[in-house]
């Protein structure tokens, strides 16, 4: 019998020690898709026989002693962006519906190498961008906490997948906050690494300069695992960075005696205000920093608008441009949100993109500052638990600034940590973000948290539709 | 931040110069938002010294 719920660390042990058959694992994960997607609909896609095979391949390797690290023989899912040789890649929209790619990205060809079993495509905002929208080709995904809720976006079907148990970690991309978004709404733990330090190679872009895959699973151990696969250089990304990747689950001693953080409460306090049990959750946490040998102090930053502002000119310019020729031919084509949304960028000139690029290297220069005595910088993941489905408007992007969209202008690594639980019992989050290519020192400080706090132990109950 | 606030014309000339047949019923909401985004523009020009550089980089391939 394999328990409902496994953390990759935990279910790579049991494999390690043939005490877990990936063929059971697998089989397990598939039945629980079965029962339980059609009301989450998580998955676009799934790979139930590729999957079984691909256990039975990697059970027969690890038999022979050929074990190859901590994923293998563990099921993970994929955003439908991720490309993937021989299997769709539609980015959830009607405009790539018959898009079949010739290789996998980067990313997932590391994946599937450190032996990782991908069961499926995972439902996500059209390209990244636009949702959540019930005009498109498969339904959005559902928040496993509350099937009214939304998962945040855009890497939708991650969240909820993970957080359901129905895989232990899956991929996202994050332009704007689209792995920290769903990964605050559905109580997981995921990575935005630097950019950089994930190849973006066979990924559909939304925004080139602002674009990073990364991680989401229930732990940041389990991020460290995946990060550690999918991380490295790439020369087919001209952003990809030639850098050493260090072994991040060595990293994670759990020590936080002497880390300096650096809160940014006008960001959640004034700037965007998080609701009550935000503030309280982040305040609590902070405590636990604080009782654990590390220092806080407050940190001022340009407002948080000025931040999203830049952030979302870059974002509009850039995916206007890759979408510019087919909005021309197929604007209906799109979903209602892509479309709407996308639409707005023909208002943003030459000379406004190269301002707002002129921006960003401020403002990535006043980050660089203000953490020159820091490790790490606190704030909210976002401003409050999922909302309802209807409390999402087309805009909201626009509405209120975002409060993870700075650290895709600065290109940091940024974290989404579980921080409790409202009263009806939705997940909370804050963010924790590190200096360039220190993702070290951000995972061991949410994997830290993680190990003070019970939060991981809770899990979301569902029941078949 | 005070903005000038683009007209509906204007808007829609930039819809039509970009060459996006928006469906009618789609445009009032557009339309409406579009104020967001000249608040944008607005924030993103701090004043600055003229030759302050953009972040882009451009390593030349090869090297």
């Amino acid at each position: 019998m394999v328990p409902d719920f496994l953390t990759i660390a935990e279910a790579g042990a049991l494999i390690g020690k043939r005490e877990l058959s990936p063929v059971d694992l697998v089989q397990s994960c598939l039945t629980r898709i079965d029962r339980l997607d059609g009301k989450l609909n998580s998955f676009i896609r799934v790979l139930a026989d590729e999957a079984l095979a691909a256990a039975r391949s990697a059970e027969a390797e690890i038999m022979t002693g050929r074990r190859r690290g901590p994923l293998h023989g563990i099921p993970i899912g994929l955003k439908d962006i991720y490309e993937t040789k021989g299997v769709p890649t539609t980015g959830h929209s009607k405009v790539l519906i018959d898009h079949v790619p010739q290789r996998d990205a980067t990313s997932v060809r590391r994946l599937t190498e450190a032996g990782a079993i991908v069961l499926g495509k995972l439902a996500t905002h059209e390209f990244a961008f636009g949702g959540p929208s019930f005009d498109l080709p498969w339904p959005p995904a559902r928040n496993p906490w509350d099937t009214s809720r939304f998962t945040g976006g855009s890497s939708s079907g991650t969240g909820a997948a993970v957080a359901a148990g129905l895989i232990l970690g899956g991929t996202g991309s994050d332009t704007g906050g689209s792995i920290r978004g769903p990964a605050a709404f559905c109580g997981l733990a995921g990575l935005k690494p630097s950019y950089g330090r994930i190849s973006r190679a066979g990924i559909l872009p939304l925004a080139f300069s602002l674009d990073h895959a990364g991680p989401m699973a229930w732990t940041a151990e389990d991020c460290a695992i995946m990060l550690q696969a999918m991380a490295g250089h790439d020369p087919a990304d001209p952003a990809s960075a030639d850098r050493r990747v260090p072994d991040y689950r060595a990293a994670l001693s759990g020590e936080l005696k002497g880390l300096r953080i650096g809160l940014i409460r006008h960001f959640y306090e004034t700037d965007n205000p998080a609701n009550e049990a935000t503030q309280q959750g982040i305040a609590a946490a902070v405590k636990v920093f604080e009782d654990r040998g590390c220092s806080v102090r407050d940190l001022r930053l340009s407002p948080l608008a000025d931040w999203a502002a830049c952030g979302i000119m870059i974002m509009l310019a850039e995916g206007y441009a890759i979408h510019e020729a087919t909005l021309r031919e197929r604007f209906v084509d799109y979903g209602e949100a892509f479309r709407d949304r996308m639409a707005l960028a023909a208002l943003v000139t030459g000379a406004d993109y190269v301002q707002a690029v002129r921006r960003r290297r401020e403002l990535a220069a006043e980050l660089a500052k203000a953490m020159a005595d820091l490790d790490l910088v606190l704030t909210a993941a976002a401003p409050s638990e999922a909302p309802t489905f209807d409390a999402v408007s087309k805009f909201a992007i626009l509405e209120r600034p975002s409060l993870t969209m700075p650290f895709n202008v600065t290109g940091s690594p940024a974290m989404s940590v579980c921080c409790g639980y409202t009263a009806a019992g939705l997940p909370l989050a804050f963010q924790l973000t590190g200096k360039p290519f220190d993702e070290a020192t951000v995972l061991n400080a949410a994997h830290a948290y993680e190990r003070a706090t019970s939060w991981r132990s809770i899990r979301p109950r569902l029941s078949p539709p | 931040m005070k903005v000038q606030g683009m007209t509906r014309a204007e808007v829609e000339a930039a819809f039509a110069r970009a060459g996006l047949e928006i469906p009618e019923r789609e445009k009032p909401e557009i339309i409406a938002a579009a104020h967001f985004i000249e608040e944008m523009a607005a924030r993103v020009r701090e004043k600055r010294e003229m030759a302050a550089e953009p972040a882009h980089i451009f390593p030349p391939p090869g090297e």
